[in-house]
């Protein structure tokens, strides 16, 4: 790379050098025109180098951890791909993990859609993480099987469709590669985040989502990442960052005492005669 | 000419003032004969004609010897002939099927065959026998006036766009109609940028009926009406070049000159020209004075009145298809060629649809068959009223997939009366929050007619303190925000420098999990949970007995996650855990 691009004396140097003067001092070596370093990653946001961690053309959604903008190319979440998170069950701290960046599209007046959510939601919890509850839209593919039919199609003309601002897709286990590279394809339209949530042991396939994560608790209310895949030179370390607390900041509180207590206060609860 | 001078030695010596008066009447008589000779001999006798040197019309008579009538509001027809309706109005029919030869029949006779017949030999005017050797395989078919009526309506709705006054071309006494819709487009032709421009936008409505068209501009209705048939791309700017053209064309062009054809032919009158020279009274008396009625209306010099078409207040047209429909790609076909025709009835009153109805009538299995209901009917409501075609044949076709029916479709029907009138869409270059929320709502409309409209859902957090009451799920409406049925709650977002954490899990079970118990310590996935904070209690729902009465704790997993269980405080049954799981924090 340092050859290709290392500065090279041009053929042209000093052309007055080539006929000196008679009372000129002694010829001097011509000068080398020092021509600025070539830098590909100047010339095209596709193009970078090996040590550098890649861009993209379209400018980036902020994650809101800081710690995880300075690891991703680019500086976020990238628009108009898929990002593959790799989690071993829901309930790890994703959403807290990616609310931010989904507020500040539901904030730009833009549609929020999560496909195939794996349990209830609760609106107070995404409301206490900043989401506009009713705006979101929740769609469940899998509820009825049709027949020939596609359970991703929904998500696909969703990504196709290029109206929606952020997606959340949890897939079925053990999708074929073949269906994610079409998914991908689908998200070229989609200007916005488009996480999809998958198995960890997919983490060991190939796939055409160019950024994937693995995700796991990495103790309380903190969210240990690891960069599989990434436009850019591998990250070996992982990265543990904290999220929004579940847990009141003054620590863990427990009263087990008056728990058990008020537990054995019988007299004082209601009794379901109706039951 | 007819009035010569009497001999001069015949004339009597008279007195002055007789003399005098002669003169007088002599000069009035002869003011009269020049003025009014043209009355008197109207057609050049076959000598004048052969005087005059031919012109490449053909047609020598120079304007000034027919005085054309001024009219002060000068008119610009455009014909829309089609010559192929019968076969394409068939060819709808078909379902899709359509590769193989196709010939129409009247009875005996070939009456028109697509590419495929026509390159095994099989011409108009056959007889059906020989056709039938010709290609055995040929569909042959019955022409069928009602069908060609139908698309010829949608051609002359989709017409009403450019202008009020479009009249279908009527069909002559004793010949098949002519299958041309008529347009006055004098008082659009500044709105729409010209005529050229007009002709463009036209065709380019025209181009989803999937018609072959012949386009002629004439001043006078007939006259394009009747180029139309010989000419496919014509534009006449005015009466003198109308004439012209008209002077080329074959005589059988106007109804009766079709009735005298093999007498026209006879005399060696081919064309409109020939006509032309012969005089009057002598065409009148031989082939009736309609068929001269018909050469001055074409010509300008009769007016010709006609009265436009009006819209009818709701749509309904119908397809008999050709051989029964058993598949929904089958059924599809032919709802988009009635979906064509719905769009002109839309765009012609500048309205979009609400809701259609599709109907199909169904082939009884047999005649005592009563399971087998006569019509299906499939009523598509949109949620954004609209009139694209793309768009409405996509929502029909995921309508259909999961319509189950019940019995073959012999005949569809598509009916359309709920509209709404409303500015036209933007149609920006970039993107606008407009077009966006257009976009989402096809896009969701898309959603519902595949998935079912209750798999599209909207969440509301409502005022209830049990965590399985505090969400409401609805169904997702495109018309009308969500109706909660309890007060919402109002809950403050949290940001990340406040010392509140969070009190509720994202995710919920439907149902709380039984979790086992160890040492009286509760047990998740077989590994002990450490219970971290709580407790907060719960008790409400004793008015609607679902009381809960719960102590709710956050507790980490074994891997460190966070989850919330509680404990309840209603005695269970004994030998049962107290001790439930009741979400996980995302």
């Amino acid at each position: 790379m340092d050859g290709l691009f290392a500065p090279t004396a041009a053929p042209t140097a000093a052309p007055a050098a080539t006929k000196p003067a008679p009372d000129s001092p002694p010829l001097r070596p011509p000068a080398v025109a020092r021509r600025p370093v070539l830098r590909p990653e100047a010339l095209h946001p596709s193009l970078w180098l090996g040590h550098q961690l890649g861009r993209h053309a379209d400018p980036p959604v902020p994650s809101g951890f800081a710690a995880l903008d300075a690891e991703l190319p680019g500086g976020g979440w990238p628009r108009r791909v898929l990002t593959e998170l790799m989690l071993p069950h829901p309930g790890i701290g994703e959403l807290r993990l990616l609310a931010p960046s989904l507020v500040a599209a539901q904030r730009a007046d833009r549609l929020v859609m999560l496909f195939d959510p794996p349990a209830a939601l609760s609106g107070a919890g995404l409301a206490q993480l900043g989401f506009d509850v009713e705006q979101l839209l929740i769609v469940h593919t899998r509820a009825r099987v049709i027949p020939g039919t596609d359970t991703l199609w929904a998500l696909e003309q969703a990504l196709k469709s290029g109206h929606v601002g952020g997606v959340i897709a949890w897939l079925p286990p053990r999708l074929r590669a073949e269906r994610l590279r079409r998914l991908q394809l689908a998200a070229h339209a989609h200007d916005g985040p488009a996480f999809v949530m998958r198995e960890t042991s997919a983490a060991q396939r190939p796939s055409a989502a160019p950024l994937r994560l693995a995700l796991r608790p990495g103790g309380i209310d903190v969210l240990t990442l690891r960069l599989l895949k990434r436009r850019g030179p591998p990250l070996e370390k992982s990265l543990h960052l904290d999220l929004l607390p579940a847990l009141p900041a003054s620590g863990p509180e427990l009263d087990f005492t008056s728990a058990a207590e008020a537990h054995g206060l019988h007299a004082a609860t209601f009794v379901n005669l109706a039951g | 000419m007819g009035f010569t001078l009497p001999p001069s030695s015949t004339w009597p010596v008279e007195p002055l003032g007789v003399l005098a008066l002669r003169w007088r009447s002599r000069c009035l008589l002869l003011i009269f004969a020049t003025r009014y000779s043209s009355l008197v001999i109207r057609y050049p006798s076959p000598v004048t004609r052969h005087l005059h040197p031919l012109p490449a019309t053909r047609y020598p008579l120079p304007a000034t010897r027919y005085p054309l009538p001024a009219t002060r509001h000068p008119m610009r027809w455009i014909a829309l002939h089609l010559p192929h309706l019968s076969l394409e109005s068939f060819t709808a029919t078909l379902a899709g099927a359509s590769a193989g030869p196709i010939a129409l029949t009247d009875g005996h006779r070939i009456l028109n065959a697509n590419a495929a017949a026509r390159s095994f030999g099989i011409k108009p005017g056959m007889q059906r026998a020989t056709a039938l050797a010709l290609a055995p395989l040929t569909t042959l078919a019955q022409a069928d006036a009602a069908r060609d009526a139908q698309a010829l309506t949608a051609v002359a709705h989709a017409a009403l766009a450019f202008t009020p006054s479009v009249v279908i071309q009527p069909a002559d006494a004793r010949f098949a109609s002519p299958h041309t819709v008529l347009l006055e487009v004098q008082a659009s032709l500044r709105y729409f940028g010209g005529e050229a421009a007009l002709r463009r936008r036209l065709l380019a409505e025209l181009a989803p009926l999937g018609h072959r068209i012949h386009h002629v501009t004439a001043p006078t209705p007939l006259a394009a009406a009747s180029l139309a048939r010989v000419h496919a791309d014509l534009a006449c700017a005015d009466l003198t070049e109308t004439e012209a053209a008209l002077a080329a064309a074959p005589v059988w062009l106007f109804g009766p000159g079709r009735e005298h054809w093999e007498a026209l032919q006879g005399m060696g009158l081919r064309t409109v020209a020939d006509l032309l020279c012969m005089p009057r009274f002598g065409v009148a008396r031989r082939f009736g004075q309609s068929l001269l009625d018909d050469l001055d209306r074409a010509l300008g010099r009769q007016p010709d009145p006609r009265e436009p078409i009006v819209l009818p207040p709701a749509f309904d047209s119908r397809l008999e298809l050709f051989a029964r429909a058993d598949t929904t790609d089958q059924l599809l076909h032919g709802a988009s060629v009635l979906l064509a025709r719905l769009i002109p009835w839309l765009a012609a009153q500048h309205a979009y649809a609400r809701r259609f109805r599709l109907l199909m009538l169904h082939e009884q299995r047999s005649r005592r068959d009563e399971s087998t209901p006569a019509v299906t009917t499939l009523e598509v409501a949109l949620a954004e009223p609209s009139r694209d075609l793309a768009h409405l044949l996509v929502l029909l076709r995921e309508r259909l997939a999961n319509l189950p029916l019940s019995a073959p479709t012999l005949e569809l029907r598509l009916q359309a009366d709920d509209i709404a009138h409303r500015a036209p869409p933007n149609t920006e270059l970039f993107p606008t929050p407009r077009s966006e929320r257009e976009g989402v709502v096809r896009l969701i409309e898309r959603l519902q007619a595949r998935l079912g409209p209750a798999q599209i859902q909207r969440i509301v957090a409502v005022q209830d303190h049990r965590p399985e009451r505090a969400t409401e799920v609805h169904t997702a409406s495109l018309q009308r925000p969500v109706q909660p049925l309890l007060p919402r709650a109002v809950i403050e977002p949290l940001t990340t420098d406040s010392d509140e954490a969070l009190q509720r899990p994202v995710w919920l079970l439907a149902q709380p999990e039984a979790l086992h118990l160890r040492a009286e310590q509760p047990l998740f996935e077989g590994r002990p949970l450490n219970l971290l904070c709580g407790p907060e209690r719960i008790e409400s729902g004793w008015w609607d007995g679902d009381i809960a009465e719960r102590d709710y704790f956050i507790a980490a997993t074994a891997s460190q996650a966070l989850v919330w269980v509680f404990r309840s405080r209603v005695p269970l049954a004994s030998g049962v855990s107290e001790w439930f799981l009741q979400g996980r924090f995302g």
